[in-house]
């Protein structure tokens, strides 16, 4: 069953992105256990997160005794600038005054409170209103030419560091700057933000882009997540138009590396497909439709509780998704291709992006050999 | 044995991977529902809460390498935090019922339907003459957990190593396991009145898609068969069918699961036999087989089977015990405190000299237990245990990296229960083999698990050559001195300490 994973889980998310602020989950420990599990496939030594741990006794007196010791130990004890706490479902139920609780307190780090009741909404919910809530902590700076904040990214995001590399290489040749990307900086280069002179929205962040351009006059564009080699160019004319850069993107595209394996292309072509994900799926598909010339049979999100049926009542060969999609993919017998949070049976961690100039190559090279691979099962039956 | 050991080193990275997030939090009760309602054959989860319950609990800690895919979710938002979760509580049941036609339907409570006072066991009630398969719902709210003191359960456990019987407050308050509730609640919900069966015994035996479960399986029925004994049903990796007869035998084997135990002794008058920990390795899988027929009065039965078996192993060990007669060893793991008499295995079943005994308490403090006064019983149990048997192994609690490896100068082979790559970066001299791979071979009760043990232990042994310089990539990274194998890193402390601090 597709599930999303609820506005507590979007807000822990945006909230880990500040790497080294620690988030204080104000949360029995299941749901502390669960985002931070799945953070951590890709970033074993990156582990800024922490809980309350609310039990029964929390439930009858209330949370907010175990919220101050909690923050008291932890200001004490992790070196970074930031606390984020990131209330969840228990603890907006038996009604805890958490922002009574920060108040009280004389902490020498900076410290923002994000309610997010997990039934309250999406978890695409939970990211929005974690970065507003977030953005007290963004300072006034002097306008930076030509640069840019990318919103919308996840630090857990699958290919996220890679994808972001390659972005940012793209937009180097056009003679962009990065300033931010968000949700995955540094606490100064988040507070650093009103510095960029356009902000990007990839996918989510809308409310925040909006937010600044009430607060600090910086317009914003939307733009969809750079998945092939068209949408790339795309991507970079959009911003510079926008910051009005002319004739900035490459016009002819390299194609030599495609003809290495142009045979199976051929004969990849129109291969019906399904997918599913967040705000990466239509980028997805749109490459994989027009670039690749595969028959998108099922275009699907997370909150689509009948996509397995969907797909089983296609004839979808491959599916592209999360590595919660490996079941139907099982039972179907077709192939899975893992794009999207969450993954965690693949680890990436190396420069192959999937997004970009770069990451059209990377990822078709990994829907080709996902093809090739189908026949491993057939070498023991032979 | 490639195949056992592939799945001790490719699944295992899952398993690493848990017990490496241990440091820094622990999943909650509803976790081990979810996992346990998926080891029953056609029986369906179904999560009474908010989405992102179910989103992560499918990624379930006991099985990462399987996930429980098909876990269904009610999916209450906010109206019915505030009207209540009952209809969509009814209609989920009928939707999963529609979707899976399961043998059963298991409704899982979380905090926030736990917090509203959703009527849940009302619901499956009147549920029940409607669909038809069977309902069972279950306390699986995760704030509900047992004290952060430490229980009296702990001092009975360590009572136990050395008076080889548990006492009756070992049975103690078990509701913050999700597993165990779950138990309790098929017992209570779904377990039949049966005609009792002569010679036959239920098996705990959970974890139907872990590795080694078949094999495990195949051995004691044989066994059992061997002796007369007869297999009716393994709790809770088996049908809804076998879990509903279960009470047609006369006696269950049970490990982990005491209350259900109890509730079923009190239902239907089922014995009870708890595995002790003593029951591991050649002698104590003996005993465990002799222990158990004595019950049904065939003992003598027993004692012939295990004459076989025994022999066989033994033959099966016995180059394996001169080879091991080599070396002098030091043992270093975290796994103590949960069956000590393992240690005892090794050194009677297989000739190992142990020369240190170096205990990582981390992971108790992980589970909860505080340091101090607690922990120092825990030790002295220990010390007295090893005196009973006579091993003159010495006891290093917490070692650190330093005292590791004046410990490694002093023999001859090391058997760590983490990655043996990170004490190559550490000048370590002597033979490291990573038993983690294999460890739970020891912790079963099985003739041919501990033999397959030996020889995975032995063939590591031989293979493993320390490199004269050691460019392993592994190696060279600055690790944390006390908590090794974590890296050295400021934030990952500090969010280690957190979860430390939580339990004082």
């Amino acid at each position: 069953m597709a599930l999303d994973g609820g506005k507590f889980l979007g807000a822990y998310r945006a909230s880990l992105g500040i790497s080294d602020a620690v988030v204080l989950c104000h949360v029995p420990i299941g749901c502390h256990w669960g985002g931070g599990i799945l953070a951590g496939i890709s970033r074993q030594q990156d582990i800024n997160h922490v809980c309350t741990a609310l039990h029964e006794r929390e439930i009858v007196f209330g949370g907010e005794s175990s919220l101050e010791r909690s923050l008291l130990n932890v200001a004490s004890l992790h070196p970074g600038p930031a606390i984020i706490v990131v209330s969840g479902d228990v603890p907006s139920i038996i009604g805890d005054d958490c922002e009574a609780v920060i108040r009280s307190l004389d902490l020498d780090k900076k410290i923002a409170l994000i309610n997010a009741p997990g039934f309250m909404g999406s978890m695409r919910d939970g990211y929005e209103d974690a970065l507003l809530c977030l953005a007290v902590f963004m300072m006034e700076h002097d306008t930076i030419e030509k640069s840019v904040n990318l919103i919308g990214f996840c630090r857990d995001d699958f290919k996220v560091d890679a994808d972001i590399r390659e972005i940012k290489r793209l937009l180097s040749y056009a003679g962009i700057k990065v300033n931010c990307i968000i949700s995955n900086c540094s606490f100064e280069e988040f507070r650093g933000a009103p510095a960029a002179e356009l902000n990007v929205v990839v996918g989510q962040g809308k409310l925040l882009a909006e937010f600044m351009k009430k607060e600090f006059a910086i317009p914003y564009i939307e733009a969809a997540y750079p998945y092939g080699l068209e949408k790339s160019l795309t991507f970079v004319e959009k911003i510079g138009a926008a910051l009005d850069l002319s004739g900035i993107a490459q016009n002819e595209l390299d194609l030599e590396s495609y003809k290495k394996i142009y045979v199976y292309l051929q004969k990849l072509n129109g291969m019906p497909v399904s997918i599913i994900g967040d705000y990466h799926s239509s980028p997805m598909a749109q490459f994989l439709e027009d670039e690749l010339g595969f028959d998108v049979n099922v275009n699907s999100n997370f909150e689509d509780s009948s996509f397995e049926d969907h797909v089983a009542s296609s004839n979808s060969i491959m599916i592209f998704g999360s590595s919660f999609e490996l079941k139907i993919a099982k039972v179907l017998g077709i192939p899975l291709v893992r794009y999207v949070y969450p993954v965690f049976d693949r680890v990436s961690f190396c420069d192959a992006p999937f997004a970009g100039i770069r990451g059209a190559q990377f990822l078709t090279e990994d829907i080709v050999n996902a093809a090739l691979m189908f026949r491993d099962d057939y070498i023991t039956r032979a | 044995m490639r195949k056992t050991l592939c799945e001790g080193v490719f699944l295992g990275l899952f398993e690493y991977m848990n017990l490496f997030h241990h440091h820094f939090g622990i999943d909650c009760k509803l976790s081990g529902s979810v996992f346990s309602v998926s080891d029953i054959v056609g029986a369906v989860p179904l999560i009474h809460g908010p989405s992102g319950c179910a989103f992560h609990h499918r990624f379930t800690p006991w099985r990462m390498y399987a996930p429980v895919y098909n876990v269904e979710s009610t999916n209450l938002g906010e109206n019915d935090v505030i009207y209540g979760g009952e209809r969509k509580l009814e209609e989920g049941i009928v939707q999963a019922y529609r979707k899976y036609h399961p043998s059963l339907i298991v409704v899982l409570p979380t905090c926030v339907s736990g917090l509203i006072g959703d009527d849940i066991s009302g619901i499956c009630h009147d549920l029940r003459s409607e669909i038809n398969c069977d309902i069972v719902h279950v306390s699986s709210e995760g704030f509900s957990h047992r004290g952060r003191e430490l229980d009296d359960g702990l001092h009975a456990m360590a009572n136990s190593w050395t008076t080889y019987q548990s006492s009756a407050s070992e049975e103690y308050e078990l509701k913050g396991c999700g597993q165990e509730e779950v138990a309790k609640a098929l017992v209570d919900q779904l377990m039949e009145e049966q005609d009792v069966k002569d010679n036959q015994v239920n098996i705990e035996l959970n974890g139907r898609c872990r590795f080694s479960f078949k094999r495990r399986l195949e051995e004691m029925k044989r066994i059992f068969k061997e002796i007369g004994i007869g297999i009716n049903a393994t709790l809770l990796g088996g049908t809804v069918e076998d879990i509903k007869r279960a009470s047609a035998a006369c006696l269950n084997v049970v490990t982990h699961n005491r209350i259900a135990a109890k509730r079923m002794n009190e239902r239907f008058g089922t014995g009870i036999f708890k595995k002790e920990p003593t029951h591991n390795g050649i002698n104590g899988t003996e005993q465990f087989y002799i222990d158990v027929a004595s019950k049904f009065g065939l003992a003598g039965e027993a004692e012939a089977a295990m004459k076989r078996e025994k022999e066989q192993a033994i033959e099966n060990l016995i180059k394996l015990k001169r080879f091991f007669g080599n070396y002098r060893f030091a043992m270093i793991s975290h796994d103590w405190m949960f069956n000590p008499h393992m240690v005892r295995a090794l050194v009677d079943d297989l000739g190992i000299n142990l020369k240190y005994f170096c205990v990582n308490t981390h992971q108790l403090r992980r589970m909860y237990v505080p340091s101090g006064d607690d922990l120092k019983s825990l030790q002295a149990e220990l010390e007295q245990l090893f005196s009973c048997w006579g091993l003159d192994s010495q006891i290093i609690i917490n070692p650190n990296l330093k005292e590791i490896m004046n410990v490694a100068k002093n023999v001859d082979c090391m058997l760590s229960s983490e990655p043996a790559a990170i004490w190559h970066g550490c000048e370590i001299t002597s033979t490291v083999v990573d038993v983690s791979s294999m460890n739970y071979l020891l912790f079963q009760t099985s003739f041919k698990g501990f033999v397959e043990f030996a020889h995975l232990l032995a063939l590591n042994i031989k293979n493993v050559t320390i490199p004269k310089e050691n460019h392993s990539i592994i190696s060279r990274f600055n690790y944390d001195q006390i908590y090794y194998p974590l890296i050295n890193d400021k934030s990952c402390s500090a969010s280690r300490e957190m979860w430390d601090l939580w339990k004082s």
